[in-house]
């Protein structure tokens, strides 16, 4: 199905946002801007302490001050739970600070807080196990029964004979690293208004990044049916990989709705924020790995500790996406990964930008540099040596049908200077490579990685687009539309892409595993494919050819090598829909990917970065990375571009600044000024390479880029520091403190 | 705690209003005056997402300064950029420039770039960086952002010398 | 965040606000910029019944030359305002350096002199909302005698964390402090206490109303350690300001900001460098100076040993800096 590059009209031309004009002008509505006539405020009753036996809960005086609608706590909340066993208002116990307690709803925000500082909840403190290896220990608190020394989660695999393939190395390095929690800091705080005054009928509107689990989420927990459960997802502000499942918040939103009869907003309040959904807890990577003294890398292993807060909710996927990774990025044959998720008392971990993945590639990409230079090798050139390429299988089974790695790592190489860099930068002065790849989908994450999509046309030549993936700034309406346009031979501003209400949305897991582009994408192409041949058959009677001679272009429609005998695209869509049949143009598509498990594609990426370290303090500045990252097929370059430099500044923002620093199970900077991100002036100069090997599979060869890139940034900003220190700062964030412990 | 009066003017138009002395600027424009293109963030300052401009054209959290502060004053909002149907420069720049993504800090980045290139169209890019310091947005990484300002400043220094 | 309620009082003179201030000089607290005290005021740490706002009072945002050649600012003069003045640029480039460091222009264009010298202390045990710090008992700036930081401490080490005050203090600038009994004009280097409550000898009814800074005919620097450029509090700044030559110094002042509950001149930098000279030699004595002298720093928002670490580099380099404006 690949076109040549020269044949397409629409892809990989530089499109305007759809919804721009909206955006810039303050028009885009999202979540709390939504008002609704009766509309209470919610305010949660959140557990202060990391661990303690709930004595009593007394509501009394919440209820009786005036203005208050409705008060829910753990009786109201029964059977519901979050993720496996997190109950939503736990009865007994509280396990990490922030769980909730109860909920009060308002008529407003101040009368919603005011109310719920009069909730009074005793509690008995007791032990806490805050640390990952003291809560591995046998004398430590178990958080739950089932879960044996606290493991709440265990994933071990092998591959080949990781103890022969070690056995038969010339070189073996061993190392530890780790990284801390984070939290995904949108500039949209967490936030859902839910109507649930009808009864069996729950309406929500809230920023997500898939409608469909969030809908089947609260369905469950509810006890309704899916379709009795509406998400209007508007627009989202920023998903980061930390809006992908449901949260406390939502499900104390409605049931106070229904309890209230009235809707209920609520909203996180300043460093709420950072509870209400906490993203990255701390990781501990064991690496070994071995190599044969011609450079060639043989066997890895790795064995990582995730401090998975109090509960298992989704996390155990982070184990999935991790030992994916062990064979994603050279071809050995021999591996094995232990992960475990460790109960502590810290709040329940969830996923930040990388999933979990550019953080082990922080790890993982450091320890093979130095097992690089263990090998006398150059990094470029020992990832040369081993990236893997077209046509590969990895250990799990996914197959690459294209693979531009290693001319990733080739341009950017050559466009960085690195030859002339490495080894030859002043001192505190260094260069660093990083190489990843990330999977386009989530098949064998469920069972079905299902995108369907519909499209209408209406006799003015102007098409509409139903599709389910939400846009939380990936501007994937805008690559659907071109998509579209291009099957179509229209342009993308002759679409109106629909989406954002289950009501209407045809089915779409969603946005994330970066499945957009490569699913939805390709049902969007499927359903365009469909719409195209109805309009075929029309323009094949009036030209009198094979509906497969059909050129559908600049808004026009001709035989293939004949375009003087040209319809206008309009004309052929009116006349199908006033012949006598009267047809109207509607088609619908889907694809799912075909594998029973495994996705069908990956991007993969190079980027190389330097940096300036100054030896005094220990800040590290980035002056410059180039990016080469393997997309498929850039349907939109400037959007391409736009993805790279957010994971740019994502990466080298969890790589050197964010931490979330943990006292006592608390986050000691939840606020945008201590927690740390850079801003405006600590930007580099970014330098972007778009490979493009067109896969096979992929909508005009398109692959995902929405996670790919940040999976390189970490290791590359890692590497150069590296560098520039003489030492491995084997910690992230890479932090000032750090860098200059590892320089004195 | 009495509500006043007051007459506050946003985007060339006067609104009496009663408002209590602890609501802020932002609850006002929100809740008062429905006008939602402002944003709601940290409350603290600290992100920007809720600047809008003062009298001067300056830059301001509308989070941290209280209504009643603004009683016969004039503040503009991402909602009076535009001139009439078409986009200010500012805006178009950040169409063209790919300086949108999620859009949710792209009013308070707007209305941090105009204050910026209001009194000053030829910024330098420390000037530029200075600038935005005090907004945040996590989808773009300023990197667009910044050179998207950079347009805008060419077209209005293009603007203003073809109105010579 | 919300904010709680209480009364707004706008005077319509000076006087008039004064007069508000010893009235209600028990729960009264005084809105200029307000970037600080509305934030604290969201979490719950500041509740006065009554807040008087001065923003909009002539005499508060005037710049003077004072008839020595020193400057007369205005307490009120926006941080921005203060950035752009022509006389700040011309005669305290180092003043104008500290001044443009406060915060994000978006924090400037509110925050005032006033503010920033009256900028109450941090600290990241209490400037947290109140459901945060119920996971801990109060401290001596909410309603215990207990401080989190140092847990056998007699008194609060909530930073000062203010950009302007150490470069005012080692310009020997002086603040007058204005109330409906009269004024007082206090030394800015007697101004602050070193104590995270009560952290300056300002009373609740009086307003600083001016600064007053002396001609300045010699060399200053200030130098901010900060992981941000923009929108970052500082993990330490320093001010220097030095009347002479390099060779024979007439007067050092080097102070020490957001390292401590009061920003800290140190005296014995100041005397190896007016004894020795600038040099070199001195530079690095008085650097080791500076590090020792601070002794048990308070380590707020950065981890135990990572200040004392930096010192000695950060305040070589200032003064290095400063040595080379001399050429």
């Amino acid at each position: 199905m690949s076109a040549k590059k020269e044949e397409l009209s629409v892809v990989g031309k530089n499109w305007s946002r759809l919804d721009g004009v909206d955006k810039v002008s303050g028009r885009s509505i999202f979540t709390d801007d939504v008002r609704l006539p009766g509309m209470l405020y919610g305010k949660i009753v959140r557990s202060p302490h990391p661990s303690a036996r709930i004595v009593s809960v007394d509501t009394s005086a919440a209820e009786a001050l005036p203005g208050v609608k409705a008060v829910i706590t753990a009786a109201d909340a029964q059977g519901i739970l979050i993720g496996m066993n997190q109950p939503l208002l736990p009865t007994k116990f509280v396990k990490f600070v922030g769980h909730e307690v109860a909920a009060v709803a308002a008529l407003d925000e101040a009368t919603a807080a005011a109310a719920a500082k009069l909730i009074k909840v005793e509690y008995d403190v007791l032990p806490t196990v805050l640390d990952m290896t003291k809560a591995l220990r046998d004398d430590a608190p178990q958080l739950h029964q089932k879960a044996k020394r606290n493991v709440g989660w265990e994933e071990n695999l092998d591959y080949g004979d990781p103890d022969a393939a070690f056995a038969a190395c010339d070189v073996i390095r061993e190392g530890e690293y780790v990284t801390n929690p984070s939290h995904n800091c949108y500039a949209e705080y967490h936030v859902c208004v839910a109507d649930f005054t009808k009864a069996g009928q729950l309406t929500m509107w809230t920023p997500t990044q898939t409608a469909l689990l969030f809908q089947k989420s609260l369905a469950a927990g509810l006890k309704l049916s899916d379709s009795d459960v509406r998400l209007l997802t508007l627009n989202s502000g920023g998903g980061f990989t930390g809006r992908t499942a449901t949260r406390p918040h939502h499900f104390l939103a409605a049931l106070l709705s229904r309890k209230a009869g009235r809707p209920v907003r609520i909203r996180a309040s300043g460093d709420e924020e950072f509870t209400m959904c906490h993203a990255g807890g701390k990781v501990i990577y064991k690496l070994k790995s071995g190599a044969t003294k011609d450079g060639r890398l043989k066997v890895v292993e790795a064995d990582l500790l995730f401090d998975s807060g109090a509960y298992v909710e989704s996390q155990m996927i982070v184990t999935l996406l991790t030992s994916r990774y062990l064979g994603a990025l050279y071809p050995i044959q021999h591996a094995r990964y232990r992960g475990r998720l460790v109960h502590t008392n810290n709040q329940p971990y969830y996923f930040h930008h990388g999933g979990g993945i550019a953080q082990f590639q922080f790890a993982l990409g450091q320890h093979l540099d130095g097992l690089a230079q263990d090998l006398g090798l150059d990094p470029v050139e020992f990832n040369l040596l081993n990236a893997v390429e077209e046509g590969h299988t990895t250990l799990e089974g996914s197959h690459y049908a294209s693979c531009g790695l290693k001319e990733c790592i080739e341009k950017a190489a050559a466009k960085s200077g690195w030859k002339d860099k490495r080894g030859k930068l002043p001192k505190y002065k260094g260069i660093g490579i990083g190489i990843g790849a990330m999977a386009s989908g989530a098949k064998g994450l469920f069972k079905h990685d299902t995108s369907a999509a519909f499209v209408k046309i209406a006799d003015d030549g102007k098409a509409t687009l139903f599709i389910g993936l939400p846009d939380m700034g990936q501007s994937s309406h805008t690559t659907m539309a071109i998509i579209g346009a291009e099957v179509l031979g229209i342009t993308p501003d002759d679409f109106q892409v629909v989406s954002g209400d289950t009501a209407s949305d045809p089915l779409d897991v969603g946005a994330f595993t970066q499945r957009g582009t490569f699913n939805t994408g390709n049902a969007t192409r499927n359903a365009c494919l469909d719409a195209r041949e109805q309009l075929a058959a029309t323009a094949a009677r009036q030209l009198d050819v094979d509906a497969d001679r059909l050129v559908f272009r600049d808004h026009r429609v001709y035989p293939d090598g004949e375009p003087d005998r040209a319809i206008p695209f309009k004309k052929v869509v009116y006349d199908t829909l006033h012949s006598l049949e009267g047809r109207f143009v509607m088609g619908r598509g889907f694809y799912n990917s075909p594998l029973k498990k495994g996705t069908m594609a990956y991007s993969f990426g190079a980027q190389i970065a330097e940096v300036t370290v100054d030896p005094g303090t220990g800040v590290v500045t980035v002056d410059r990375m180039t990016v080469a990252h393997d997309v498929g097929r850039a349907i939109n370059p400037r959007i391409v571009e736009g993805q790279i430099d957010g994971q740019v500044f994502s990466g080298m923002s969890q790589a050197l600044y964010e931490e979330c620093v943990m006292e006592n199970g608390q986050i000691m900077n939840p606020s945008r000024l201590d927690y740390k991100m850079p801003r405006a002036f600590e930007m580099p100069e970014v330098d972007h390479i778009i490979v493009e090997t067109v896969d096979p599979n992929g909508p005009f060869g398109a692959k995902e880029v929405g996670e790919g890139p940040i999976v390189c940034t970490m290791p590359a900003i890692a590497n150069a520091v590296a560098d520039a220190v003489g030492r491995q700062v084997r910690e992230m964030p890479m932090s000032p403190w750090r860098v200059l412990r590892a320089i004195q | 705690m009495h509500k006043q009066l007051i007459k506050l003017t946003v985007n060339g138009d006067t609104h009496e209003l009663a408002v209590a002395p602890n609501q802020t600027l932002l609850d006002v424009l929100r809740n008062e005056l429905g006008m939602t293109g402002t944003k709601r963030g940290c409350t603290a300052g600290s992100c920007g997402v809720c600047t809008v401009n003062g009298e001067a054209g300056e830059a301001i959290c509308s989070c941290l300064t209280l209504a009643i502060e603004w009683d016969g004053r004039a503040v503009t909002t991402i909602e009076g950029v535009q001139e009439g149907s078409e986009l200010h420069p500012v805006q178009q720049a950040f169409l063209e420039y790919g300086a949108v993504q999620c859009g949710f800090c792209t009013p308070g980045l707007i209305m941090t770039a105009k204050a910026l290139l209001d009194v000053n169209t030829s910024p330098t890019e420390d000037e530029i960086s200075e600038a935005l310091a005090g907004a945040i947005c996590r989808c773009t990484g300023h990197i667009k952002v910044k050179k998207a300002v950079r347009r805008a400043a060419e077209m209005l220094r293009e603007r203003d010398a073809a109105a010579r | 965040m919300q904010l709680p309620q209480f009364e707004y009082l706008k005077p319509a003179t000076l006087s008039e606000g004064l007069a508000m201030l010893a009235e209600h000089r028990a729960d009264v607290k005084i809105l200029s910029g307000g970037s600080d005290l509305l934030i604290n005021m969201k979490f719950g740490l500041d509740t006065p019944r009554y807040l008087v706002s001065f923003n909009g009072l002539e005499e508060l945002v005037a710049i003077q030359e004072r008839p020595d050649g020193g400057l007369r600012i205005g307490a009120a003069c926006t941080l921005t305002d203060l950035v752009r003045d022509p006389k700040i640029e011309t005669q305290l480039p180092a003043l104008r350096d500290a001044i443009h460091s406060v915060g994000s222009r978006h924090i400037r264009n509110v925050g005032t002199l006033g503010g920033n010298l009256c900028l109450d202390t941090r600290c990241w045990y209490t400037n947290q909302s109140e459901n945060w710090r119920a996971t801990r008992d109060g401290c001596f700036k909410t309603d215990q005698e207990l401080c989190h930081v140092i847990k056998t401490s007699t008194r609060c080490h909530a930073l000062n964390t203010s950009d302007t005050a150490p470069m005012l203090m080692a310009l020997d600038a002086t603040v007058e402090l204005s109330s409906a009994a009269g004024t007082r004009e206090v030394p800015l280097l007697e101004f602050y206490r070193e104590d995270g409550v009560q952290h300056t000898v300002r009373e609740p009814e009086e307003l600083l109303t001016a600064v007053l800074v002396p001609r300045f005919d010699g060399r200053a620097v200030f130098s901010k350690l900060a992981q941000r450029e923009g929108l970052d509090f500082a993990a330490g700044t320093l001010a220097v300001a030095v009347t002479g030559t390099n060779e024979a110094p007439r007067s050092v002042r080097l102070v020490m900001g957001s390292i401590a509950a009061a920003p800290k001149a140190l005296a014995g930098c100041e005397a190896i460098l007016l004894e020795q000279g600038i040099n070199d030699a001195s530079i690095d004595a008085a650097a080791s100076a500076a590090r020792d002298a601070l002794g048990k720093i308070t380590n707020l928002f950065t981890p135990s040993g990572y200040k004392r670490r930096l010192i000695k580099n950060f305040v070589r380099e200032a003064l290095a800096e400063l040595r080379d404006q001399a050429d």
